[in-house]
């Protein structure tokens, strides 16, 4: 392996990351909003929404997100309707249609995840809140929600790095990040494995980085399992370094 | 013309049907097995009776090289099972496929069934049968139609596990054993896992076999079932046998304590 | 709307027939990549379960690693790659220019591989969940080891891992769309030329999107029967 080549790959591929980063967090911070209102909305059974979002889940986990990417990119300019209106300012950047089509995706996969943590939320503890003489909002946001955050993180923890493996797709839509970046430098100089390797370890990088982030998020939200084995989680941790 | 009758007295030409010599088993730093002498004649019923974690599942386990012993022998029918070092402490068997021919001679049954559950139960009953001893499928079935019939769940045969009682799971479980034909049987306290109203049709079971004269060990915690069926009683505490003999011997001595206060519970 | 019934058409004029030979493309790619990476997940599972420390650690590292990389960057990898071996030779030969593996073998194996990370998880698993009694019932029996493997420990492992195994098909089933890049005519490829030669791309991939959900849909509904069929006796 030529090392002199790795260097100057990974200083050129340096520009994606920004890119790769902002479509990652956008995607994934707008689609946990989206997902928590469809997961609701499921949970509650709210009609006739229920319906609407229960077909948009099975439709966009069903499908490959290069085909939602593709039909947002390239497929809405085929109706001039669109193109005359002011969405198009947006929908002509790959760049907003590629972050919409992450959005978009990870809602679906998202909202499955949370709507599963909430209808998890033990019956008892609810009723011990109603008992309190919390209903409604409050109810949610001071005790359904955050046992339902909880329990989903894990979950939750493997859609962040799915998701960023999924901002690679944006360079097929003619976005620079990291992967458009390294496609580009192969098709130019035919050394993928150099190329592989640079990319790689970046995107290795990001996703172990996140892995960190949720675990801390995961401590602080849960004291109680906190304390007893501080040593277990520091192996864990030194294992995961490995690879 | 056969002038050999079945008996229940040591022969010093026939070999026990299990021979145990100097039987020695440790978990790290807990000694488990602490110089185990023990043999059971063909035909003979052992019970094997002992407060938990006194060794006595061990040593069963022993026997059948579930688990395997650092040091000491255990024959089975003449047989022994030669045992060679291994790196970094331990013993192996030192071939593999004469191990599994002693397996395949030892019925064992175990203390949650263990029944697999992508089989059906006659399934269970034939598996090892038509598999490991290769015999045809049909005699297989026919023998297994039979055993099933015998503990009293012929009607079950062609049910999933999971859709029997326990005391049916067992009896379906004993059946496996015997299909193999074994010259002795090990059952790992068989009725531990049961709820109390279907301890009585396994031990039913088993009591009928050991009229049979079968050769039998039994783990259990049945006192009175031991004093009933077993030709020899053995009393395990920490590692060692601290009584054996007929049981009208060992439960009417009333000389060990520890036994005196297991048997009271 | 008529426009559209004909373009789909099965006549002369028609994309329906290029359409669904290009289906059977990704079916067939994906299934191929499927099949490799459960073999290849199998011997990972086997090596996590058993293997000595410096296996153990190399199979970590494969799953970790393929989980954290963009299966866009393996097919690059194993496309352009194969030319770094392919080509010297063919130039020996006379033959001038870039040359690699058929995108066809190329994407079966990036999705073999990537797919092999995840087999890993799910077999091993399903492998802890099956009761170890269940295993030493077997061994108690006298069953060697490759005979218990066969008749007892495969297809409890199976029925553990078959839910899994779903799952996973159906994200091999549409990470296959981006294998579309080595000009393998599947779906999206075959979606792309039509769009390109009808300047009509919504259409064009609104029915690449129909046919990839036809097949997530038949393919949910197969495993559910075979996990139907195999979960016999699971309580």
């Amino acid at each position: 392996m030529d090392f002199e080549f790795l260097g100057q790959t990974f200083l050129k591929l340096l520009p994606g990351i920004p890119v790769t980063l902002e479509l990652a967090t956008l995607s994934l911070l707008l689609g946990a909003c989206l997902a928590l209102a469809f997961a609701v909305i499921r949970v509650r059974r709210i009609r006739p929404l229920n319906w609407l979002v229960i077909g948009y889940v099975y439709v966009f986990r069903g499908t490959p997100l290069l085909v939602q990417m593709f039909i947002i990119y390239y497929g809405l300019a085929q109706f001039p309707e669109i193109r005359n209106s002011f969405a198009w300012t947006y929908l002509r950047e790959p760049y907003w249609c590629a972050l919409l089509a992450l959005v978009l995706n990870t809602a679906a996969y998202g909202s499955e995840i949370l709507r599963g943590a909430l209808l998890s939320v033990p019956r008892g503890q609810i009723m011990a809140a109603q008992a309190c003489g919390m209903s409604g909002f409050l109810l949610f946001r001071r005790i359904s929600f955050p046992i339902a955050l909880r329990q989903a993180l894990p979950a939750y923890g493997n859609e962040f790095i799915l998701m960023i493996k999924a901002t690679s797709l944006a360079s097929l839509v003619t976005l620079a990040d990291v992967t458009g970046i390294a496609a580009r430098i192969i098709a130019e100089t035919y050394r993928p494995v150099e190329v592989f390797v640079a990319a790689g370890t970046i995107y290795l990088a990001i996703s172990y980085g996140l892995i960190l982030l949720v675990r801390l998020a995961e401590t602080r939200l849960n004291p109680d399992q906190r304390d007893p084995a501080p040593v277990a989680r520091v192996d864990a941790a030194r294992k995961e370094v490995t690879p | 013309m056969n002038q050999m009758t079945p008996h229940a007295q040591p022969d010093p030409i026939q070999p026990s049907a299990v021979s145990v010599r100097g039987l020695r088993k440790r978990y790290g730093a807990l000694e488990v097995l602490k110089g185990i002498d023990f043999d059971a004649r063909r035909g003979e019923v052992v019970s094997i009776l002992g407060s938990s974690g006194s060794g006595k599942s061990t040593l069963l386990r022993c026997i059948n090289m579930l688990e395997i012993p650092e040091a000491g022998t255990v024959t089975v029918d003449g047989t022994e099972i030669a045992l060679i070092a291994q790196r970094g402490g331990g013993r192996q068997p030192a071939d593999a496929r004469a191990m599994d021919r002693m397996r395949a001679r030892i019925g064992m049954v175990f203390q949650d069934f263990n029944l697999w559950s992508h089989k059906t139960v006659l399934g269970n009953v034939i598996e090892a049968p038509t598999h490991v001893q290769k015999r045809p499928r049909a005699d297989c079935i026919t023998e297994a139609r039979a055993l099933l019939d015998k503990v009293g769940i012929a009607d079950k045969a062609d049910q999933y596990p999971s859709r029997l009682s326990g005391g049916q799971q067992q009896r379906a479980a004993i059946a496996r054993a015997l299909a193999m034909n074994p010259t002795v049987m090990l059952f790992d306290e068989p009725t531990s896992a049961l709820d109390p109203e279907l301890v009585g049709e396994v031990l039913r079971v088993i009591r009928a076999l050991a009229e049979e004269g079968r050769t039998m060990l039994i783990v259990t915690h049945e006192v009175n079932f031991a004093r009933d069926i077993s030709d020899t009683v053995v009393f395990m505490n920490e590692g060692v046998i601290e009584e054996s003999g007929p049981p009208e011997e060992v439960f009417a001595a009333g000389n060990n304590t520890r036994l005196a206060r297991f048997i009271e519970g | 709307m008529l426009d559209t019934l004909t373009m789909f058409g099965f006549g002369p004029e028609g994309w329906g027939p290029a359409m669904l030979r290009a289906a059977a493309n990704t079916v067939a790619v994906a299934a191929a990549g499927f099949a490799l990476g459960g073999g290849l997940g199998i011997l990972v599972a086997w090596a996590k379960i058993a293997g000595n420390a410096p296996l153990r650690w190399l199979a970590a590292a494969y799953t970790t690693i393929l989980r954290g990389i963009p299966d866009l960057l393996v097919i690059y990898l194993f496309y352009f790659g194969s030319g770094l071996l392919l080509t010297p030779i063919a130039n020996m030969f006379g033959v001038e220019g870039f040359v690699s593996f058929p995108g066809f073998v190329a994407g079966m194996g990036a999705i073999g591989v990537v797919s092999g990370a995840y087999h890993a998880e799910v077999i091993r698993g399903a492998f802890y969940s099956v009761k170890a009694g269940e295993l030493e019932a077997a061994t108690a029996m006298g069953m060697p080891r490759l005979l218990k493997f066969r008749r007892i420990t495969l297809p409890l492992v199976a029925r553990h891992a078959l839910p899994g195994l779903g799952n996973v098909w159906q994200m091999v089933l549409k990470e296959s769309a981006l294998i579309s890049v080595t000009g393998l005519v599947e779906i999206m490829r075959q979606a792309q030329i039509g769009s390109s030669f009808t300047r009509q791309p919504f259409t064009f991939y609104f029915a690449a999107g129909v046919l990839f959900l036809t097949i997530t849909i038949l393919s949910g509904l197969i495993f559910n029967r075979l996990e139907h069929r195999y979960s016999r006796g699971r309580a």
